[in-house]
């Protein structure tokens, strides 16, 4: 299985190098590079997946990586259950995206083709280590690895300044993250003695909970940064300037689910430390929620999507605070179908017309490229809960989970967040796709995209649409098969056998709120009721700013955005993101520069001063030591 | 207190002041001789503690031909007028400070650790068995023999280094 | 009375014969090569070092002492003679064009670059604080004429004349400490002296805290650790790049295993002080560092302050005085000598007629002009700031996992912090080079000459393959450190 696993990871990595090293020669055909070594990689983790599904499982060493003292770090892989089940979800959409993206790159310069390709073969590459570590640092090199790579696929088209700059934001964010998981690493070493998980997790009751609470919460913080929650979730709108199918493999399907998957790996600590498990919950509902309400107003057709995985991982997290954490799994593999599917459509309709994102620019875009449009609905009931599609599935059994264990506020949330969900991911439709033309001109030139982009639309459309199925299937579908790892999860089936009756009932009400979702949108957007003029006979100042081409967007401006979005952009983007992120970035540079304007000072170039400069610190520490030693 | 101690403090005190001397000096030459008294005053410290040979070297390398080479060639290379050089900054002050806080640090310390403790009697001891030549010279080639070899390497490379930064012609 | 010279033992100062041997041939040599093909002295000089590096292998597990208990052999010992000879020859390799575009291509260096070498062998080997101090000088004097080779150059003068002064003040300083332990032990062997602090329990003695603090001064020169670091910069930006990679790498390590043998083996038993002193130093020394590099915009002033972190990282190390630490700390130098002269010899790579490359803007577009430089400047850059799966992670991870267990929880926050701070500056080099405009066709492409190119290449394929297979070297490092196991 070894060798399996090496070819998995080893064929991304191939790929990578192939056209990293002779990209200059390779140019405009390293997708036949890429895509094959991403196939074959594909076909290699469904292979395992069999086996894993036949009950075998592995744990081993590929070579020592470093030992010193009792600290042993093996280059090592971990087969199981969980780590079975990301590596098919990874390399299979991965695969269909790489296809993807030989249509949408196709205008690129044959230097940066290669380059892109490169940068996505490594980044499946460290995406696989980071899902296949045995321990924690090989998983942190996995870690750093996507981060890389992301960073450098953001600001893949770095003639943009703003490409430049989100791919520097998000990668600096990203290290604020680190910091908390390095610490924590750190911590993990110092009370458990070994980062291997086995060893970790067979004496995670040795730590106290105190410290278990500590360590819980510095991973979580990198979680935090990786998968964009509050409050380092700024970087992944901005992520947005990277090409598309970037943004569908890297920003929706895979790396920025690693953090929902570290936690649930260390699930073991995680169930130590009730109250981390209480602020991962709260931080996922509360990002779940404001995430969503962003995505109300924005225009911007990548944007919404990008809050909308903000929102979606919020709810991945949901699951893993309430301890449902082979729910969260579960809804990060539909999410990577339905959000990876629904970022590539709307890369298609981007290609289509020419970069054009603005959706109010947009509609009637169905009948010029129906098979675009048709996979983007089905992506969207899918996201909106609508049974039988896949986010119904998922996202019911985390909301379940909630509610089973207690959660009956985060309940109410996740479900009051699950109709903004349908209703923005439909009001999108209803902008992009129906309705007249807004702009003659984008109309004019839209086409449908060539084969090589739409097969896997319809590939992962498919999927979007079937997946959630394996929830029911025999053997207590994917939570039973994931549970075989996230043993914990055992307790919840139980809890939730007691509460048969609630269950269906609380299905009831979230499919209820996806419709009540789609319903409202469909309403305002395709017949404009609630109706303008009832609304502004009643709200007669308002009424004449409204009587307007945008008026429902002034509308719901006025009913949520103020209110809801109004708030959480008072509270979350002026403060958090302007003062906090935006002030540690700018802060540090800041704060380096009048420190070092003052050292600028010491730093005079003359010898006797630096002269005195030694002697005097020499002086200083020895009173230091006298005073504190 | 013995004579040999007064008269180690004595001469410490002299060399002293004729450091402080050399480092005030506007006058260059000044400065030089100033220098070149206080390296005899070593050689006196040295005498009183048994070291005459150090003395000796002492007076014939440094006072001698040290001194002597500086002084020639701070008179070949430039008139009277060009040696008053202002040898101190701004920082006086705050140098002087810091200066007598160092001092006062290891002066305190050094005070405290030696007084009542005897622990310089060990260093005297062996000093008073290799106070001569013979002593010195047997030191020299057995036990720091090392030492004395990696020496005579430091002054070729020293050696290389004056004569790189001196006197190529480099061709620009 | 007749005195019985002493046979010492004249094998184990082989290494440190080969390179007095060569540097001596190599100033006889240098008179018979005109003066167009001083090439060819550096070529001798670098096969010189490949031979007294493998030579020096052969001395691995060769335990002795000899000359007095003056000089000792052990795998601590060798392991950082090999950093020395490692970097000697990266350098020569790099300086080969360099000179000639400077025209400053005499026979001279490289002789005094060997002495530099032989110099610091010695330290490293010392058992005694007189050798140390004697190596200590040898090296330092070959560095101070080595900085200011470029004479005609204010810079690289003005940067001799620094580091000179500072360096002799330090001097006075360092001799000031051996002479207070001399005082209060009665020797100057390490050995000796551990052993009288522990019969006479002087290790609370205040004459020696003040010769420990002086100690750590003096050493502290040449790590540029805070607050002895005010030198480094100028003398960094002024030196020949060449130079500026040695010294940044080579006298920094010798200083340190200085540091560690003194420290541990010699005032072991002083460790509750050293280590109060330590931390302070430490933690000035990775922030000081770290938040000036940020406000640089030449590149080599930026490295300059970037090492002098480094020097605060590997501070931990020490502290932590465990196996791990101390084998962290040799680690940490092989891949710091990888992955910084590999970044200085990007900087190399970019001077050319016209444009001296050393700042930030110069690195603009090097992704397109010079795509596999560039790629390897990423590389040292990722490895400087401690991001897998480069050498500069694993020696990171080490000297923090080996604090932790120490128990400086504290002081590891305040590591990994500064390690996200460095992030920021390296990655300016790294935006200029992917996101940064390419400068105008005029401007001659960055050429690597072919011992610069294959200098490059070789850091930088070692700076990965210690990154993703460190396993040996590790232990390597690990067994280097047996020696000071009794006094840990």
């Amino acid at each position: 299985m070894l060798t399996s696993i090496c070819a998995v990871i080893g064929f991304p990595l191939l790929g990578a190098t192939i056209n990293g090293l002779f990209g200059w020669k390779i140019k405009r055909k390293a997708h036949w590079v890429a895509v094959p070594a991403i196939a074959l990689s594909a076909i290699f983790a469904l292979r395992l997946f069999s086996q894993v599904l036949a009950g075998h499982t592995f744990v081993g060493d590929l070579y020592p990586w470093l030992v010193i003292g009792k600290l042993h770090v093996p280059i090592g892989f971990q087969l199981d259950q969980l780590s079975v089940f990301m590596i098919t979800t990874v390399t299979f959409v991965a695969t269909w995206i790489h296809i993807y993206s030989i249509g949408y790159m196709d205008h690129e310069p044959p230097m940066g083709y290669a380059r892109y390709f490169c940068y996505l073969n490594m980044f499946v590459t460290f995406m696989l280590v980071l899902c296949l570590a045995n321990n924690y640092v090989l998983m942190f090199v996995g870690w750093e690895g996507v981060g890389l790579c992301s960073y450098l696929l953001i600001g893949y088209w770095y003639e943009k300044a703003s490409a430049a700059n989100a791919g520097m934001k998000a990668f600096v964010v990203n290290r604020i993250g680190d910091f908390g998981f390095m610490i924590g690493l750190f911590l993990i070493y110092k009370f458990v003695g070994s980062l291997q998980f086995n060893d970790v997790f067979a004496h995670a009751h040795e730590i106290t909970p105190a410290m278990a609470t500590i360590i819980t919460l510095l991973l979580f913080t990198g979680a935090t940064g990786k998968s964009a929650q509050i409050p380092l979730y700024v970087w992944l709108p901005d992520a947005m300037e990277g090409p598309t199918p970037v943004s569908s493999l890297i920003h929706a399907a895979t790396m920025v689910t690693a953090g929902v998957y570290m936690v649930s790996r260390s699930h073991a600590l995680f169930n130590l430390a009730p109250l981390s498990m209480e602020v991962v919950a709260t931080v996922g509902a509360a990002t779940a929620f404001f995430a969503a309400t962003m995505a109300l107003v924005n225009n911007d057709l990548k944007r919404v999507l990008a809050y909308s995985t903000v929102s979606q991982l919020g709810y991945m997290f949901i699951g893993v605070g309430v301890g449902v954490y082979a729910a969260g799994i579960f809804h990060l593999m539909t999410h990577a179908f339905f959000k990876g599917l629904m970022f590539l459509t709307a890369g298609s309709v981007m290609h289509a017309l020419h970069g054009e994102l603005d959706m109010q620019k947009m509609g009637g875009l169905l009948k010029k490229m129906p098979i675009t449009a048709i996979t983007f609905i089905v992506g969207a009931t899918a996201i909106a809960g609508i049974p039988p599609l896949a986010g119904f599935w998922s996202k019911d059994e985390i909301l379940a989970g909630a509610f089973v264990h207690g959660h009956k506020v985060i309940w109410f949330v996740g479900t009051f967040t699950a109709f903004l969900t349908a209703f923005y991911m439909f009001r999108l439709i209803f902008l992009t796709f129906f309705g007249e033309p807004r702009d003659e001109h984008i109309h004019e030139i839209a086409h449908e995209s060539p084969p090589v982009m739409t097969i896997p639309l319809i590939v992962l459309a498919i999927g979007s649409a079937l997946v959630g199925f394996a929830a029911i299937l025999p053997h207590g579908g994917v939570a039973g098969f994931l549970n075989h790892v996230l043993a914990s999860g055992h307790h919840v089936a139980e809890a939730a056998e007691e509460g048969g009756g609630v269950e269906h009932m609380l299905m009831i009400i979230s499919v209820i709120a996806g419709f009540a979702g789609v319903g409202l949108a469909a309403s305002m957007y395709l017949k404009g009721v609630p109706n303008p003029k009832t609304l502004g006979s009643t709200f007669k100042p308002i009424y004449t700013l409204l009587y307007h081409k945008y008026y429902v967007d002034e509308l719901y401006f006025f009913l949520f955005v103020n209110p809801l979005v109004g708030g959480s952009r008072q509270v979350l983007w002026k403060f958090v993101d302007v003062v906090l992120i935006d002030g540690t970035v700018n802060g540090v540079a800041k704060v380096c520069g009048w420190i070092g304007s003052g050292l600028r000072y010491i730093q005079t170039g003359v010898i006797a001063h630096y002269a005195i400069g030694i002697l005097g610190g020499a002086v200083i520490l020895y009173w230091l030591r006298l005073l504190f030693g | 207190m013995n004579w040999a101690n007064l008269f180690f403090d004595l001469f410490a005190v002299i060399v002293v002041i004729l450091s402080v001397i050399t480092i005030t000096r506007r006058n260059a030459v000044h400065s030089a001789i100033a220098l070149m008294m206080a390296f005899v005053g070593l050689a006196a410290i040295y005498v009183i503690l048994g070291a005459e040979l150090l003395a000796a070297i002492q007076v014939l390398v440094y006072a001698g031909g040290v001194m002597a080479l500086m002084l020639f060639v701070i008179m070949s290379v430039k008139s009277d007028e060009q040696n008053q050089v202002k040898q101190t900054h701004a920082q006086t002050l705050i140098a002087a400070f810091v200066g007598v806080l160092f001092v006062v640090e290891i002066g305190v310390t050094v005070w405290m650790g030696f007084l009542y403790k005897n622990t310089g009697a060990l260093a005297k001891s062996q000093l008073a068995a290799m106070g001569n030549t013979e002593a010195l010279g047997t030191v020299l080639f057995t036990k720091f023999l090392f030492p004395f070899e990696v020496a005579s390497v430091l002054l070729l490379a020293a050696m290389v280094g004056a004569i790189v930064l001196a006197k190529y012609k480099l061709e620009r | 009375m007749t005195t019985v010279l002493p046979v010492p033992n004249l094998a184990a100062i082989g290494p440190e014969i080969l390179v007095t041997v060569l540097a001596c041939g190599l100033l006889l040599v240098d008179l018979f090569i005109p003066k167009d093909r001083k090439r060819a002295v550096g070529i001798l000089a670098l096969a010189g070092t490949v031979v007294t590096a493998l030579f020096t292998m052969r001395y691995w597990n060769y335990s002795a002492t000899t000359f007095s208990g003056m000089f000792v052999v052990d795998n601590f010992a060798v392991i950082f003679k090999e950093v020395f000879l490692f970097a000697t020859a990266i350098t020569i390799l790099i300086s080969l064009r360099y000179l000639e575009i400077e025209k400053v291509s005499l026979g001279e260096y490289y002789a005094l670059m060997l002495f530099c070498t032989l110099g610091m062998m010695v330290m490293v080997s010392a058992a005694d604080l007189v050798v140390i101090y004697i190596g200590l000088e040898t090296m330092a004097l070959s560095v101070y004429v080595l900085s200011g080779f470029m004479r005609f150059n204010v810079k690289s003068s003005e940067a001799a004349l620094k580091y000179f002064l500072v360096g002799v003040f330090i001097s006075g300083i360092l001799l000031y400490g051996i002479a207070l332990t001399y005082g209060v032990v009665g020797s100057t062997n390490l050995n000796a002296i551990a052993e009288t602090i522990k019969l006479k329990g002087l290790k609370d003695n205040p004459v020696l805290m003040i010769a420990m603090f002086l100690l750590a001064a003096g050493f502290g020169l040449e790590i540029a650790m805070a607050p002895f670091h005010f030198w480094a910069p100028d003398v960094y930006e002024g030196s020949p790049t060449p130079v500026t990679a040695f010294i940044s790498v080579a006298p920094k390590a010798a200083a340190f295993a200085a540091l560690i043998r003194v420290f541990v083996v010699g005032i072991g038993l002083m460790a509750p002080h050293w280590q109060v002193l330590l931390w302070v130093i430490a933690a000035l020394t990775m922030t000081i560092g770290n938040v000036t590099a940020a406000l640089q915009s030449n590149v080599k002033r930026m490295l300059a302050y970037s090492s002098i972190a480094h020097a605060g990282y590997m501070l931990l190390g020490i502290l932590a005085a465990n196996t791990t630490g101390l084998a962290g700390v040799a680690f940490y130098f092989f891949a710091y000598a990888f992955m910084n002269m590999g970044a200085f010899g990007v900087i190399i790579l970019l001077r050319r007629e016209g444009i001296v490359g050393d700042e930030v803007d110069d690195f603009k577009g090097l992704a397109h002009t010079n795509p596999m430089a560039a790629l390897l400047m990423v590389v040292f850059l990722l490895s400087l700031t401690g991001i897998p799966p480069t050498a500069g992670f694993i020696g990171k991870f080490l000297l923090f996992s080996a604090a932790i267990k120490a128990g400086f929880y504290w002081l590891v926050v305040i590591a990994v912090l500064n390690s996200v701070v460095s992030l920021f500056y390296y990655f300016r080099i790294a935006q200029a080079m992917y996101m940064g405009e390419a400068p105008d066709s005029s401007i001659p492409r960055p050429q690597g000459a072919p011992s610069l190119t294959v200098a490059i290449a070789i850091v930088g394929i070692l700076t990965l393959f210690f990154g993703i297979y460190p396993h040996h070297l590790v232990e390597l490092a690990k067994a280097s450190v047996t020696t000071f196991i009794p006094f840990l």
